[in-house]
């Protein structure tokens, strides 16, 4: 089931307005000279799956990063599900991010030392849930994922589309309000890309969570409920489209 | 290629430059303590290397005239230093002439060594000045000292009057063996473990430096293959780098030594400064730092590449590179045995001379320490895998994973420290048997501290005649605050020791001990008599039974003795036996002189000192004790100071050696702590990001030290203190004292204070994390 949000070409409207959980409002981000965001407004709905499209340089990962509390704005507002994000401190950004947030980045996310276990249990540990659990949990999601039999391996022994598919379990098993992704199929084949977007949309929609996806790959953005286009720091563009499948 | 790696180390960014910063810095460091104990070792060497000109011997008869020379040499004292004099007079145009002197003294002057120069030019004459005989001429040459602050003093006599003193003898060379005292041979022995403990922890911190940031450096080289460099090309880029860098801290290292030379110098080490001019690395020492050092770097960060293959996609795949298995263990089980049994055979008589002892333990101490290092990535592997198996919380789960699956790389940080505790814990189980000797004067005794010792006895029957005893008395008598306690030698003991023991009068003459009659109340039994007037002027000494005017003592052993433990008051009691209340007519063995200050005191030893010289040698046809050599007037305090000088230089070159083990092992954990985050700054940011809080990682940094450390740290106490345990068996037995002294207190607070300077080291690097894996510096697509 999917919750597709129609929403308006105007301004958004108050903090607080109905469905919308993560919000960007007129934000501007610059490093040193480059000014990567000049502006750029984003309004999320609850359990919506956008796409964020865009030429290399434009602007996309500097907006997923103030979206997700990594990155503070020079200016403008980040709401998340009626949170000033861009006001909260370092600790409870921190904290936002590993309870409600989950992330998926090209490639080298997996710490090399860690089973594939390991790895997909560890934001659990870190959130203080006992160890039996996590492992459970971390098992389930990877035979979910189609990952069954290595849980044992490495980083280093995985093909580049079962370290995604880690990386997504890992994203996935905190059961994050919001997903964020950044290109997570880039350094993949376009067979093996599909299979692990396929993956994503799936999993997001059964757990109910909202999808932030970036990517500049036209055949991925089309498993987006809604895309957006960012042109030199501003989101230009906000498309709708129907819903995939 | 070479300019490419060049331009690479100098112009490749700041990255680099750290990289290169650091590795400089660490090099330098390592150079540095390395030069100094190179000098050191040279000094100590020249030192101890030095002409024993004070052994020089008298000539055979047949010597030709004119190469003859008379010959006096003698010990002295001001205020606890010994000072060593010779006395001279030319016989021959080519008399021999003493190292450090470009001249003999003419008659009537004297040459004084800088320090003891110094002194006279401060001290009151009647303190010191006058126990040389002479206008002062000139300075000794450090040719014949063994440092600056030795004091020596050669006097130039007439040949007539320096044949009527007592212990003249004529030389015809001055001996140039070398200086051989009773101890070099142990510091020797300290000197090579000190050496090997030193120079162990700075090949580990060196290689570590040179090797820092391995996985960064790693992915540039992938890079490098990718547009078509061969791997040998960048294996010399890899080389060139570790080199500029080794030869930058090199060049760091000599100009920080240089620098510090003269300060090094000023140090008093092992009791005693070194010249400026003997404590130099020699051109050796730096030839071989500055061509070793930058070629062990070289190998050593060859050596790190062997695994890597660099193909054009990157740094090979990482899998799980061999753990380390038992094998490991084999050089520690081994070093135990080769230092442990060549020991074995020795029972409190371990010294310089001793052939018994094998170089085997240098071998045997070389492989536990090598074997320290080696096990301990194999320690780390099974303890990070105890605690991976039973993990709760994230940080210690990444901990654990990490030491299991680079336990040589997370050792290798700490690896220096489980050195500093491996000899700490030697040391400290070998000390305390030193620090058993070492003792100041006490209980009754103390009282004593400023009591000296004239021994007059040159054997039996040999002691001061009575008449000059008195005088001597009178003269000291004669300065304010001095008062003199005469022991007199019992005449029947003298008897007995020449004639074997019978009962024998305490009457009589003491030059004709065979015609004394045997009377029974001799009481042989006792050396001494002392009268119970002068006692009551050191109470410490014992106190008469009431009515009695003079005592037999056994007193010889309490007032002679070297060793101030076995210093046993009173030596009168009650019980005492009264002896005939005339002393007039003994001659006494030993006096005590005591004075109430040190100025007083050191005018009465001025006093004491003309006094011997002047006495004809035909009063007793003998040589005193003092005359010959063996022993000079010194308080008891000095006595008992002597004896610590040599403890405290001991523990005071245990401390240096550990302090210094310990520096460089900080070093080493900072290099590699900071390293290990730098490099895995990818896996780090990332879960920052997730929203791993800063808490988290900073705990993981911590769990991947103190984990090996302190596993590593308690296999390396237990090892140093059970290799101690034959080796203190093993050394000389000072006294009947308890062999073995399970380390104290001090140890403990000093281990704890290590583990403190690990933490403070590797919370030092935690803003380091905490810079690297800012989430505003994230670049992550
Ligand atoms: N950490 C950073 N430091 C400096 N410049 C940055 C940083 N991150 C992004 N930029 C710059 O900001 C602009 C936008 O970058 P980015 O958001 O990464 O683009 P995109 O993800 O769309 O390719 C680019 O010009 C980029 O060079
Ligand atoms: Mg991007």
């Amino acid at each position: 089931m999917s919750a597709v949000h129609v929403p308006s070409l105007t301004l958004p409207g108050p903090p607080d307005g109905p469905g919308y959980l993560v919000e960007a409002r007129d934000v501007v981000k610059s490093f040193g000279e480059t000014p990567a965001l000049r502006g750029a407004n984003l309004s999320v709905a609850r359990g919506e799956i956008v796409a964020v499209m865009g030429p290399s340089g434009s602007g996309k990962s500097t907006l997923l990063h103030c979206l997700a509390g990594i990155f503070k704005p020079d200016s403008g507002e980040v709401w998340c599900d009626g949170q000033r994000v861009d006001r909260l401190d370092e600790t409870k950004r921190t904290k936002l991010r590993r309870q409600c947030f989950g992330f998926v980045f090209q490639f080298g996310q997996l710490v090399p030392e860690l089973s594939t276990a390991d790895n997909v249990a560890l934001p659990l540990l870190l959130n203080r849930v006992g160890r039996k659990q996590a492992y459970e949990r971390a098992v389930y999601w990877l035979a979910r994922l189609g990952l069954e039999g290595l849980e044992g391996r490495r980083s280093g022994e995985l093909s580049g589309g079962q370290a995604q598919r880690v990386a997504l379990a890992r994203a996935l098993v905190t059961k994050p309000t919001v997903i964020f992704a950044d290109e997570p199929t880039g350094s993949l084949d376009s067979l093996t890309g599909e299979m692990v977007m396929d993956q994503m949309v799936d999993s997001a929609r059964a757990e109910g969570a909202t999808l932030v996806l970036v990517t500049h790959d036209a055949r991925v953005a089309a498993f987006a409920d809604r895309e957006v286009v960012v042109r030199d720091g501003l989101v230009l563009d906000h498309q709708i489209v129907g819903v995939a499948g | 290629m070479v300019r490419l790696g060049l331009q690479l180390t100098l112009r490749a960014g700041r990255e680099a430059i750290v990289r290169l910063v650091l590795t400089a810095a660490a090099v330098a460091i390592g150079v540095t303590v390395l030069l100094a104990v190179f000098a050191g070792y040279h000094a100590f060497q020249a030192t101890s290397g030095r002409a024993c000109w004070e052994c020089t011997q008298a000539a055979p008869a047949r010597s030709p005239a004119s190469h003859l020379e008379l010959w006096n040499y003698s010990e002295n004292i001001y205020q606890g230093r010994f000072i060593e004099e010779v006395d001279v007079a030319a016989l021959g145009p080519d008399a021999p002439l003493l190292p450090g002197l470009t001249k003999l003294p003419g008659a009537g002057q004297f040459y004084a060594s800088p320090a003891l120069a110094d002194l006279l030019k401060t001290v009151p004459r009647d303190e010191l000045g006058q126990r040389f005989a002479g206008t002062e001429v000139g300075t000794i040459g450090y040719q014949a000292l063994s440092g600056p602050t030795d004091l020596v003093a050669i006097v130039g006599y007439s040949p007539p009057k320096l044949a009527a003193l007592p212990g003249t003898i004529k030389v015809d060379h001055i001996s140039t063996t070398k200086d051989v005292q009773g101890t070099t041979g142990i510091y020797r022995l300290a000197f090579g473990i000190g050496a090997i403990i030193v120079l162990f922890p700075l090949l580990v911190l060196i290689n570590t430096a040179t090797r820092l940031a391995a996985a960064r450096r790693e992915e540039r080289f992938a890079a490098m293959r990718l547009v078509g460099a061969t791997p040998r090309q960048v294996n010399l880029i890899a080389t060139v780098e570790a080199v500029v860098g080794a030869l930058l801290g090199t060049l760091l290292g000599t100009g920080v030594f240089l620098a510090w030379r003269p300060v090094l110098a000023s140090i008093s080490f092992s009791g005693q400064r070194f010249f400026l001019q003997t404590l130099t690395p020699t051109a050796l020492g730096y030839a071989v730092l500055i061509v070793g050092v930058p070629m062990a770097a070289a190998v050593a960060s060859l050596w790190s590449l062997r695994r890597v293959r660099l193909s054009p996609l990157g740094v090979s795949r990482k899998v799980s590179p061999p753990a380390p298995t038992f094998w490991r263990l084999v050089p520690l089980l081994a070093g135990i045995p080769l230092f442990v049994v060549p020991l074995l055979g020795i029972r409190n008589s371990l010294n310089s001379n001793n052939p018994q002892i094998s170089p085997l333990i240098f071998v045997g101490l070389f492989l536990i320490m090598a074997g320290l290092v080696m096990s301990g990535s194999w320690l780390t592997m099974q303890v990070a895998r105890a605690l991976g198996r039973t993990a709760r919380g994230g940080s210690a789960l990444l901990a654990a994973r990490r030491l299991a699956d680079s336990p040589k790389t997370a050792f290798r940080a700490v690896s220096g420290l489980v050195l500093a505790v491996f000899v700490g814990s030697l040391l400290a189980a070998i000390v305390p048997v030193f620090s058993y000797a070492e003792s100041t004067l006490g209980g009754n005794a103390a009282s004593l501290t400023n009591v000296m010792r004239a021994p007059y006895d040159a054997g039996p029957g040999l002691e001061l005649p009575p008449a000059r005893a008195t005088t001597l008395v009178r003269e000291l008598g004669a300065y304010k605050g001095v008062s003199v306690v005469p022991i007199y030698a019992n005449p029947s003991f003298n008897a007995q020791l020449m004639f074997g023991p019978a009962p024998s009068s305490p009457t009589g003459s003491h030059h004709e001990p065979a015609e004394q009659g045997q009377s029974p109340g001799g009481y042989a039994q006792y050396d001494s008599i002392i009268s119970c007037a002068s006692l009551r002027q050191m109470p410490a000494l014992g106190k008469c039974a009431p009515g009695v005017s003079a005592v037999y003592a056994n007193a010889n052993n309490d007032i002679l003795t070297d060793n101030p433990l076995e210093i046993d008051m009173p030596v009168v009691t009650a019980n005492n036996p009264a002896a005939p209340s005339n002393t007039a007519g003994l001659g006494v063995g030993t006096l005590l002189v005591k004075a109430n200050s040190s100025a007083t005191l050191e005018k009465a030893r001025t006093l004491l000192t003309l006094f011997d010289a002047t006495m004809p040698m035909s009063s007793a046809g003998g040589l005193t004790a003092w005359q010959m050599g063996q022993l000079e007037p010194e308080t008891f305090g000095e006595m008992a100071e002597i004896r610590n000088n040599d403890v405290t230089n001991a523990e005071t070159v245990a401390l240096a050696v550990v302090g210094l083990t310990l520096l460089v092992a900080a070093c080493s954990l900072a290099v590699t702590a900071g390293g290990s985050i730098v490099e895995r700054k990818r896996p780090f940011t990332l879960l920052r990001l997730s929203g791993a809080p800063g808490r988290t990682l900073y705990r993981v940094i911590l769990l991947e030290s103190l984990l090996p450390l302190v596993t590593a740290a308690l296999v390396a106490a237990a090892t140093g203190v059970g290799v101690a345990i034959p080796l203190v068996k093993a050394l000389p037995k000072l006294r009947n004292e308890p062999n073995l002294a399970l380390p104290g207190p001090v140890y403990y607070v000093a281990m704890g204070v290590g583990l403190l300077v690990a933490l403070a080291v590797i919370s030092s690097t935690l803003p380091v994390l905490a810079r690297v894996t800012q989430p505003d510096n994230a670049r992550f697509e």
